[in-house]
């Protein structure tokens, strides 16, 4: 096995690890301020023209309620909220930052590993609603990048991803069970590091950190216990590939604690469904 | 003769738009070809607008979506599509036995199983 806190090391050396734009950070401090207006939003955004023409994508489309009728940023904050409108701005960033790489990986496919993470956002989202949990955007993202330690993996630490790959192939296991193997450390953790390094909200961080429980008696976090879920469900679904095809232990904590017992399933999965479907715009920005 | 008229005209339109339209395989998709009609995810919302040009990757994406087949614009050259059929409730079973092969025997994924199960066969009859 290869020496964990090295490969941590050498990641958090790594200095070409894409940064979350100047914007998010402007907009953070925005929201703060109780006299921040949307025209205030809008001019923030609107400093970074790509960033722009993708949030106005993403605003437009099914996912978010009203296809096809925002024309401006300003237009955006006032119809759907601050709070929303700066989740897109983060989950357009996350995608900026990360989903144009190709996979130097032949036997990890990024395209699917994409819509296995879209896909996982959207059903927390649904998740998230079903159980009543007030911050469904944040689910979204938190299943939008539960995963980014992989990402991280596969193009900083190539050598030890394919260790990984090959002997999860081997083995016929999990992921991240080849990871402990092999590494002795999953993208959980090397995930984690880039979660801090961009300062994400600490329920965000969790679910990086946390989302397969392996560690059943850590402090319980509902967000990371409905991606955890999420990425039950949506590998049982089929959508995308997150790198393994099998399906992992449902935690007992997280299924009694969201109280799966009581959720009609066949709706959830249909709602989760449906939600994925209109994610299918993320798609295309990857 | 205004009617006869207008009658031969829309006839005309529908002819056209019949032979200018091919139903293909997503994996058939190729560059440049353009959507002549727009392609909807199973819960019928929208996921590519009707005159969308097409790539190949397009056509991958598509297909990782669930989506089978694509109308776009052209001639039709078969009538018959092939590999559209669907999937068996016994191929559905032992797809998801393979997936959840290590979890299988608690009591918790039993319960997923069943319900993904239900979900995809009566997902398959609709």
């Amino acid at each position: 096995m290869k020496d964990p806190a090295a490969i941590r090391k050498t990641l958090e050396n790594v200095s070409t690890i894409p940064t979350l734009p100047i914007v998010i950070e402007k907009i953070t401090r925005l929201l703060q301020n109780p006299q921040t207006s949307a025209e205030d939003i809008g001019k923030a955004i609107t400093t970074d023209q790509a960033l722009t023409s993708k949030v106005l994508k993403l605003v437009n489309s099914a996912f978010y309620g009203f296809p096809g009728r925002i024309s401006t940023i300003t237009h955006a904050v006032v119809i759907l909220g601050f709070s929303t409108v700066k989740n897109v701005v983060l989950t357009a960033s996350i995608f900026d930052a990360f989903s144009k790489r190709v996979s130097a990986n032949t036997n990890f496919e990024m395209e699917k590993f994409w819509l296995h993470s879209i896909a996982c956002g959207a059903a927390a989202q649904t998740l998230a609603k079903r159980i009543g949990h007030n911050a469904k955007e944040e689910c979204f993202i938190a299943g939008l990048i539960h995963d980014i330690g992989k990402i991280l993996m596969c193009n900083y630490l190539p050598a030890e991803f394919e260790l990984v790959i090959q002997n999860r192939i081997k083995k016929n296991c999990l992921f991240f069970e080849s990871e402990r193997e092999t590494l002795g450390i999953t993208h959980q953790e090397l995930g984690g590091i880039i979660a801090e390094r961009w300062n994400l909200p600490e329920a965000l961080q969790g679910a990086v950190k946390n989302h397969h429980y392996t560690v059943q008696d850590k402090e319980y976090s509902t967000v990371s216990g409905i991606v955890h879920a999420s990425d039950i469900l949506v590998r049982a679904l089929d959508f995308g590939n997150g790198g393994d095809d099998k399906i992992p232990q449902m935690s007992e904590v997280v299924w009694n604690n969201l109280g799966f017992e009581n959720i009609q399933m066949q709706q959830l999965l249909e709602d989760i469904e449906s939600e994925v479907d209109k994610a299918a715009v993320f798609m295309q920005l990857v | 003769m205004h009617y006869y008229t207008n009658k031969c005209i829309t006839y005309n339109i529908l002819i056209q738009i019949v032979i200018s339209m091919k139903r293909i395989l997503v994996e058939n998709i190729t560059d440049k070809m353009v959507l002549a009609k727009e392609v909807c995810g199973t819960s019928g919302s929208v996921l590519l607008g009707k005159g969308t040009i097409l790539t190949a990757s397009m056509g991958h994406r598509l297909k990782n979506w669930g989506v089978l087949s694509v109308h776009v614009d052209g001639e039709e050259e078969s009538p018959q599509l092939s590999g559209a059929a669907g999937v068996s409730p016994e191929e559905v079973r032992n797809a998801l036995e393979a997936k959840f092969s290590r979890v299988i025997g608690n009591e918790t994924m039993k319960k997923i199983f069943a319900a993904v199960y239900k979900f995809k066969i009566q997902h398959n009859s609709r």
